[in-house]
């Protein structure tokens, strides 16, 4: 597999427990600049604990998650900090706070207030539903509005790697479609994308390198176009017949 | 008559809605009830004392020096007594447990140092009345209710309009994702036991210049944690309304019909009220979209 051009973030044999259950067994992947890395897998597989680690909720037994070489600190505050911003599985939106109070609470780090405004003004123009609803509480919005909401709260960081976690979860084909189109948009901004999808097809289509985690290790990985064609994943993960 | 009674009781229901706000804020960031609250009261009213009589501050200082006081104390209170269950993720019972325990403690310690005397605060207000519509109102009460309203209503802009106050709200709802937007959670569950402690400190010195200063003074933050049920613990104007009726209530019970059912009147409304309303009367709904 060839290496990505400029190495961004590296996840180097990470083992994590969730309770008792000893979730990832040493996972390692490869995030370059700029790109979209997918990693798929079936429900179980340690797809969200990757996720909740690499973020700093999940305390890391062993193993390293390291940006730009460097080991990333231990608060997910302080890891926010350094521009590693995670949108979560059902998006847990603070759903008592206006749309406008979500955004503001994305920009806490920030004390621009002008970019603040400016970028409000980047997630209207990915998202324009939202301007419209912005005095609204976040818990009222739509499934899918609520998933551009989530993107759009995470945007608001200024992140340089955005980590999506099941973005696709719970909407409607179409929706999906025109998220994943922004999410592709976001990218072309210059952010670094880990992608993390049951929706393997989709996920796939608009990755450029993909990744199988099975029951908590790496299982396969290769540029996404080739995984689409490997018929074992078609077989496990598309749901064709072989 | 009734007027008076009414001021009275509007006076003691905003002392009861200070304490009130303290419970609540707490509850609804960490979902326990902290009952070492009333401690950190009776410490608020014994610096107030101590201000007012060893420095011969005026009201506006003691009051200033109890609110920081009893905020610090508060906070100590926080990172001494609770934060390491909170990073194990303990139960919020066992929060509770360990708040009990700090309760007993700081009124033993107070016992043991400065004694069970009951002190008394200079008279700031040397019984001044103010005659409205044939009645005469207490100078002491219009202020004390006019305090405890101005407090939570800046408490209320704070919480609503600032950066910090709305991160608060956030972690009410999601003390995880907060972090996850880069807010330093500890140092925003120690800006809300600060504000506890404020409160108490406010509230601890109006108890002290109404009633005694005395050890076990605290536990007058039963009726404030019924206040705070009432109103539906966790949210701010459940707090401030949930005090008003108590201390009305109580008020015209102990004037009208006699002052020994009085607390039978505020448990059986607590009680009828919890079981027509679990949540309170302005108890915050959850509700959470898949």
């Amino acid at each position: 597999m060839t290496a990505p051009r400029e190495m961004y973030l590296e996840i180097r044999n990470l083992h994590v427990y969730y309770g008792n259950i000893h979730a990832l067994h040493g996972v390692n992947v490869d995030v370059g600049k700029g790109e979209i890395v997918c990693v798929v897998g079936v429900n179980g597989a340690g797809k969200s604990t990757l996720m909740w680690a690499i973020a700093g909720v999940l305390p890391i037994a062993q193993g390293a998650v390291l940006l730009n070489g460097a080991r990333l600190p231990a608060a997910p505050h302080e890891i926010v900090n350094l521009g590693i911003s995670l949108v979560p599985e059902r998006r847990r939106l603070f759903s008592a706070l206006s749309v406008r109070e979500n955004l503001i609470m994305g920009a806490m780090r920030r004390k621009d207030k002008e970019g603040i405004e400016s970028d409000m003004e980047r997630c209207f123009s990915l998202y324009p539903v939202l301007k419209e609803r912005l005095s609204q509480r976040a818990g009222t919005l739509s499934g899918g509005e609520q998933q551009m909401l989530a993107i759009s709260r995470a945007l608001m960081s200024r992140p340089m790697a955005l980590l999506l976690d099941e973005p696709s979860l719970g909407l409607a084909p179409l929706v999906v479609e025109s998220l994943f189109a922004t999410i592709l948009k976001i990218r072309d901004e210059g952010v670094t994308i880990l992608l993390v999808e049951q929706n393997a097809l989709q996920a796939l289509e608009i990755s450029d390198r993909g990744y199988v985690l099975q029951t908590g290790e790496i299982a396969t990985s290769a540029p996404s176009a080739e995984l689409i064609e490997n018929p074992l994943i078609r077989k496990a993960y598309l749901g064709e017949d072989a | 008559m009734f007027l008076q009674t009414l001021v009275t009781g509007l006076s003691i229901g905003g002392i009861y809605s200070l304490m009130a706000v303290g419970y609540s804020l707490i509850f609804s960031i960490l979902s326990f009830s902290n009952f070492a609250h009333g401690a950190v009261i009776m410490l608020g009213a014994y610096i107030g004392l101590a201000l007012a009589t060893q420095l011969h501050l005026g009201l506006g200082l003691v009051v200033a020096g109890s609110v920081v006081g009893a905020g610090i104390l508060s906070v100590c209170n926080e990172r001494v007594a609770y934060a390491a269950l909170r990073r194990r993720r303990a139960p919020s019972l066992f929060l509770m447990i360990s708040a009990m325990g700090c309760s007993v403690f700081l009124e033993n310690m107070v016992y043991a140092t400065i004694g069970s005397r009951f002190y008394t605060f200079p008279e700031f207000f040397k019984r001044q009345v103010v005659h409205v519509a044939g009645s005469s109102l207490s100078l002491l009460d219009l202020f004390a209710f006019a305090v405890s309203i101005g407090a939570i209503f800046a408490l209320h802009i704070f919480i609503t309009r600032t950066k910090t106050g709305i991160a608060i709200r956030a972690g009410v709802g999601d003390m995880t994702m907060c972090s996850l937007m880069g807010v330093n959670t500890d140092r925003l569950i120690s800006i809300v036991f600060f504000l506890a402690g404020a409160f108490a400190g406010v509230a601890g010195v109006f108890l002290g210049i109404k009633y005694l200063v005395y050890p076990t003074m605290g536990w007058v933050t039963n009726k404030a944690y019924i206040a705070a049920v009432i109103g539906g613990l966790g949210s701010l104007p459940g707090a401030l309304i949930g005090g008003l009726i108590l201390g009305v209530v109580e008020t015209l019970v102990s004037t009208y019909l006699s002052s020994v059912m009085r607390d039978v009147f505020s448990f059986t409304m607590l009680i009828t009220l919890l079981i027509c309303l679990p949540n309170g009367l302005m108890g915050l709904e959850t509700e959470e979209k898949v």
